[in-house]
């Protein structure tokens, strides 16, 4: 066993999408472990903060009128002239990887184990060894077209500082009404449609006091994990999908494992999207997005070892913790496949609850026939009378329902 | 099946799949313009405070304002209301409207409004004069007159303006109405009423082009109808259109004339009967071919409508204007294959069918011929179901509710039922409760108890209990047994709260929960619970083992044993016919408490083994009456509570209920011992069992001024509740107790939780709106609840810590 470090850097993230094109930054076996530094694509929300002295997200976020760092942010073109820039912010998250597994190959599943995650402190002089995060409540979010107070539509981002000392909480600083925001090439940001610009603080005003007395408790994980997807070159990371991705459940923390079909030669892993806080639903778009490192332990699990085993038959993410199993319904289970060329855009008509509950029972009961040996009719009752399901997401365009059932039911040994 | 309509129903759901980051001139640039032109008001959405400007905003697109009286509104406040379209062209509205007076915006526009009554009469005062308006009928109202429209309940009305430009564009000289119309839904009128509430349903649904288009087809039957028939008034020399149109109504409303004769109608139209036959020939008819497929065409509809399914074939020919029932027999088999009888018994069975296979409860068609008999059914529910007098007050703290014949009601809520128990704000109550699964293995959970055996007493002579559900008590839709079993749960009650009125909230905790241990030979002290995969659960559609498809039921022992109870599954049995002791054969779990025969059945002994689940017990159902129709199916829940099926309604957590009717008249069954997030199959380990509680009546105060829907509390959370419809008795109508279960979704669920939840940070902690938001989307958790009771749940848990600070 290694233990391998990948921080982030302008050579160790790429932006806005997976790909199977991108080389790998780091090779590792199974059974190795890798520290793991995300930076959430938010930090510009509020710079003095989240970005300055802290020179690795300096130079991720470096964007003069000469000079962009990271050029590509999204699935979009990134060549000619763009709405909103290159990559079209067609998938937002900021990701560490590429991580090659050596040996993986489509049809393995790949395991990976959260250790631990802490969040990266500040660097800046004045906000030095604090820690900060961002909630947009954004275009994309489900109260958006369903706003009661003015103006309407809107978009406020919230600013939360995470205090660490046990029991670990977030607690609001302030929040502003989103401005049109423009950008070092000249391109204006009426709404939150780029990821990575950063917001001029001078154009904004504060309002401070908020959300007095109240105090969200920290559950620190990991919004986006994943394999690369097998059917185009280059996919938005905002819709999740079979290989995992944008799944936004805020169980994916410490102590968490999760499953992964491989869908290509390496599997080639990549983390990222952070997340301070979430509820069951994420309804406001966003989560309180925070940057966090982690320690991963990866292992890969061949084809032929699959059978007799919890993944047997599993072609979908599988999360596995000390208390239950979950598997993720989505409006549509593999949208690459079944929305046709122009799935980056179709999926953003198919978002749907009622689907993705659908699809979570259907997981579900497969799992519990294959792995438990129960009948369809047992498979039923137990999850009438066991099984949980949950809103996972609402605004990840392909929704998601958890469907939990506990290991404790299970008692035989 | 009802998930299978839930799928399309989802696509309620506008502008919910904005793009996050996508290019705005691809996907989002459509949805964006879509969500332009539509407005919805829904009151779950807004605090009390707020809630009237909303409104008010939403009825001036319509040129409407509410004149609102603050002491009846508070009573009644329930609104929902989707307006589309653009001032400038046609304007659509579909409201659901409670207590108040709407009327007009005088002189805001020159043109009338069209008004169309969904389920019940509307009245429209003008001065000294009233105008009543039937259901489904059209009023043409103009906006230069002070006229009001007093709405005493939740009312169903569709709305349409139409901008002067949009009208002359297509002619000029148009003139305002300036008087009150009136239009039958015949004819002309008949095809303009129908297209303006179908498009008031599916607006939501159509594209710009698709709405354009929609807009074109309204602004023409208008103008054909309003200001033609004006013009048709005005001038002596009617088109031949409009005459032969006009001669086409005259038919209709002769058909039941067995002399109508071309000379008649000629008469009556002041033209020669040579011109009438030469109108007809112009549009390739002849007279009496015509008459004949019109009554032909009109018998067909007599013979399968709600109304008039018990009228005799004869007397149907009769009404038609068929002097001869055998040449009307022969004449209808020639035109529609079969003869009129055998062409009602294939509609009676289809209906049926569909209804038993897809659809619990009220099957939506029979509803409007059920209408006046649900009064009769009140009278049965105070006289027949309860025979127990009501109790006197009880000076002492703790009552006592047995279960039994005379203190239960089965499947189904009244305001009309006798109390079965009275008592005091702060009083205890140990309520026994029985499952209505019990029957499932009568000799496991009903043998030896006398309670039980009472209960679920059923021999070919007499059955304790006759009522089980909504429906007609004489079974006559499809003759399961009385109440058809449109609701199933058995419950303990009412108790009638002393003091408790309408706006109050009733507090019921839960101090303690345990099963009822059997008294039967061999069993006794044992629990036991019974798991139902039934026609009406999640999976029913989609089963992949065959046969196909199947009821399944799972009987399990209770291991209760402090906080680490747990169930096993005993043994398993598919459903098979039974016949109940009145001799009726139930195909499917189509009519609770109807004992199985274990012979009958084929046990299945090895089932879960090595599966202990964990024990959640719990009452599924705790309601208070509900304020709207007498008789109310027990298994959608609602603003009442009723069949809420959340698992956290256990020990240690309590609800809170707003109060529709005096007393409150609070009921509790529907035990369960286990329950997952979903009840996925359509039940959970129900199982019978005994509560301890206590009652608390929260008068009209600050503190709860604002509830309109059950609230959990749980030591450590606040529980709201999300419904597909929150309240859809009112939204509905009188539709709304079958129309409910086709209708139902997460994706309506999650937004009502949403709104609801919104609206309690707002109230309760006092949050803004954007502060509410993050505090959801950082830290409030969104679950399913039921997907099986016909009116979906989502609930949002918000912890108490959050506000500890």
């Amino acid at each position: 066993m290694k233990h391998y470090r990948l921080p982030a850097t302008p050579d160790t993230v790429h932006w806005g999408y997976f790909s199977k094109t991108l080389e790998p930054k780091l090779t590792i076996k199974s059974g190795d472990r890798v520290t793991i530094e995300t930076i959430t694509h938010h930090a510009n929300d509020d710079y003095e903060r989240m970005i300055v002295g802290d020179t690795a997200a300096e130079e991720i976020f470096r964007w003069t009128a000469d000079e962009k760092t990271v050029r590509r942010r999204g699935a979009g073109p990134d060549k000619g002239s763009f709405q909103h820039g290159a990559g079209e912010g067609l998938g937002v998250h900021l990701l560490t990887g590429p991580i090659e597994i050596e040996g993986a190959e489509p049809g393995d599943v790949l395991e990976v184990r959260i250790l631990d995650a802490y969040p990266r402190p500040s660097a800046s002089p004045e906000y030095k060894g604090r820690f900060f995060g961002s909630n947009p409540s954004a275009n994309w979010g489900f109260q958006y077209n369903d706003l009661i107070e003015e103006p309407k539509p809107r978009e406020v981002v919230t600013i939360y500082e995470l205090d660490m000392t046990e029991p670990a909480s977030l607690s609001a600083l302030y929040s502003y009404l989103w401005t049109p925001q423009t950008d070092p090439d000249g391109v204006v940001h009426p709404t939150i449609d780029y990821p990575g610009v950063r917001v001029d603080h001078s154009t904004i005003t504060k309002k401070e006091g908020i959300l007095s007395g109240v105090k969200v408790p920290a559950r620190l994980h990991f919004g986006t994990m994943g394999l690369a997807p097998a059917e185009a070159d280059f996919v938005s990371t905002i819709p999740p999908n079979y290989t995992g991705g944008n799944m936004d459940d805020w169980r994916i923390g410490k102590g968490a494992r999760m499953y992964y079909p491989v869908a290509v030669p390496g599997g080639l892993f990549s983390a990222g999207d952070a997340h301070a806080s979430q509820g069951d639903s994420e309804l406001s778009g966003t989560a309180v997005e925070i940057s966090l490192t982690g320690e991963f332990e990866f292992i890969l699990h061949k084809k032929a070892d699959l059978p007799g085993t919890i993944l047997e038959g599993l072609d979908h993410p599988l999360f596995e913790n000390d208390q239950v199993w979950s598997v993720y319904g989505f409006s549509v289970a593999n949208y690459l496949t079944e929305l046709g060329p122009n799935h980056q855009y179709e999926i953003l008509k198919r978002s749907s609850l009622d689907n993705a509950m659908r699809d979570a029972f259907r997981k579900l009961r497969r799992f519990l026939m294959t792995v438990h040996k129960l009948s369809e009719d047992e498979a039923i009752s137990l999850m009438s009378v066991a099984a949980d399901f949950s809103v996972t997401q609402v605004v990840d365009a392909n929704w998601g329902v958890t469907g939990s059932m506990r290991k404790c039911v299970f008692v035989r040994p | 099946m009802i998930s299978g309509l839930a799928f399309s129903s989802s696509q309620v759901q506008y502008g919910t799949g904005e793009a996050p980051y996508a290019g705005a001139d691809t996907v989002p640039a459509t949805t964006a313009e879509e969500r332009m032109n539509i407005r919805q008001f829904v009151s779950e959405s807004y605090p009390q405070n707020t809630r009237l400007g909303a409104w008010q905003d939403l009825l001036a697109d319509l040129h409407l304002r509410s004149i609102s009286h603050a002491q009846e509104q508070e009573a009644d406040t329930f609104a929902t209301a989707s307006v589309r379209g653009d001032p400038q062209g046609v304007v659509l509205g579909r409201l659901t409207a409670g207590s108040q007076v709407l009327s007009p915006i005088l002189q805001r526009c020159r043109l009338p409004i069209g008004l169309v009554p969904i389920d019940e009469d509307m009245e429209i005062h003008i001065g000294n004069e009233i105008l009543r308006v039937a259901p489904g009928t059209l009023a043409v109202m103009p906006m230069n007159l002070q006229w009001e429209i007093p709405l005493e309940r939740s009312v169903h009305i569709v709305a349409v303006t139409i901008s002067e430009s949009t009208l002359q564009g297509r002619r000029a000289g148009w003139l305002p109405v300036s008087t009150p119309r009136q239009y039958p839904s015949t004819g002309l009128a008949a095809i303009f009423i129908k297209s303006l509430v179908a498009a008031a349903s599916e607006m939501e649904r159509l594209s710009v082009v698709e709405w354009q288009s929609l807009e074109q087809v309204i602004a023409d039957l208008f103008q054909t109808m309003v200001v033609e028939a004006d013009d048709g008034d005005a001038t002596p020399t009617p088109s031949v259109a409009a005459l032969f149109n006009r001669v086409t109504l005259t038919i209709e409303r002769h058909l039941h004339d067995p002399e109508l004769t071309a000379n008649r109608i000629a008469r009556l139209e002041g033209i020669s009967e040579r011109y009438l036959q030469k109108l007809f020939e112009q549009n390739g008819e002849s007279f009496s071919h015509y008459l004949r497929e019109r009554r032909l065409q009109r018998a067909r509809t007599a013979l399968v409508a709600p109304g008039d399914i018990r009228t005799a074939v004869a007397d149907v020919a009769y009404n038609c204007g068929f002097g001869d029932a055998a040449n009307f027999n022969r004449l209808f088999k020639e035109r529609f294959g079969l003869p009129p009888g055998a062409f009602r018994n294939r509609h009676a069975d289809k209906l049926a069918e569909s209804a038993s296979a897809e659809q619990r409860g009220w099957p939506v068609k029979a509803l409007a011929h059920k209408k006046h008999q649900q009064r009769v059914a009140v009278n049965d529910a105070a006289s027949a179901d309860i025979n127990a007098p009501s109790r006197q007050s009880n000076p002492a703290t703790h009552h006592h509710l047995a279960v039994g014949a005379a203190n239960v009601h089965w499947g189904y809520f009244s305001r009309s039922l006798k109390p079965v128990l009275e008592i005091r704000s702060g009083d205890m109550v140990e309520v026994e409760t029985l499952t209505q699964h019990a029957s499932d293995d009568p000799a496991l959970m009903i043998q030896g108890d006398a309670a039980a055996e009472d209960v679920f007493f059923w021999s070919k002579d007499r059955k304790a209990v006759d009522r089980r559900g909504a429906g007609p008590i004489d079974a006559s839709i499809f003759g399961r047994g009385a109440g058809e079993g449109f609701g199933v749960h058995i419950c303990t009650g009412p108790i009638y709260i002393k003091d408790a009125e309408p706006g109050d909230v009733i507090e019921v905790r839960i101090n303690d929960i345990v099963p009822r241990p059997s008294r039967s030979p061999g069993y006794e002290g044992r629990s036991f619970g019974s798991n139902v995969a039934a026609w009406w659960g999640y999976h029913f559609s989609e089963l992949i083992q065959e046969p196909k498809p199947r009821e399944n039921v799972t009987i399990y022992e209770i291991f209760a044993d402090g906080d680490q109870g747990y169930a096993e599954a005993l043994y398993s049995y598919r459903w098979s016919p039974q016949v109940d002791p009145f001799g009726i054969v139930h195909k499917t779990y189509d009519y609770p408490g109807v004992p199985v025969d274990k012979s009958s059945v084929e046990i299945c002994d090895t089932v879960l083994s090595g599966i202990r689940i964990p024990l959640r017990p719990h009452f599924g159902v705790i309601a208070l009456a509900p304020r709207e129709a007498d008789m109310i199916d027990s298994v959608p829940p609602a603003y009442f509570g009723g069949n809420l099926d959340n698992w956290r309604l256990g020990k240690g957590a309590g609800v809170y209920l707003p109060v529709s009717v005096p007393g409150g008249l609070l009921s509790i069954g529907d035990p369960h011992a286990a329950q997952g997030d979903g009840e996925l199959a359509g039940t959970a380990i129900e199982c019978s069992m005994t509560g301890r509680f206590t009652i608390i009546l929260h008068k009209k105060d600050g503190r709860f001024a604002d509830l309109t829907y059950p609230l959990i509390e749980t030591p450590t959370e606040w529980i709201l509740t999300g419904f597909s419809h929150p309240n859809y008795l009112a939204e509905f109508g009188a539709k709304g107790q079958g129309e409910v279960y086709a209708k139902s979704s997460v994706d309506l669920a999650m937004k009502d939780a949403f709104r609801k939840a919104r609206r309690f940070l707002m109230g309760t902690h006092g949050l803004s709106e954007d502060e509410a938001i993050s505090v959801m989307s950082a830290a409030v958790d969104f679950g399913v609840t039921q997907v099986v009771d016909g009116n979906w749940g989502v609930h949002a848990i918000i912890r108490k810590s959050l506000f500890n600070a």
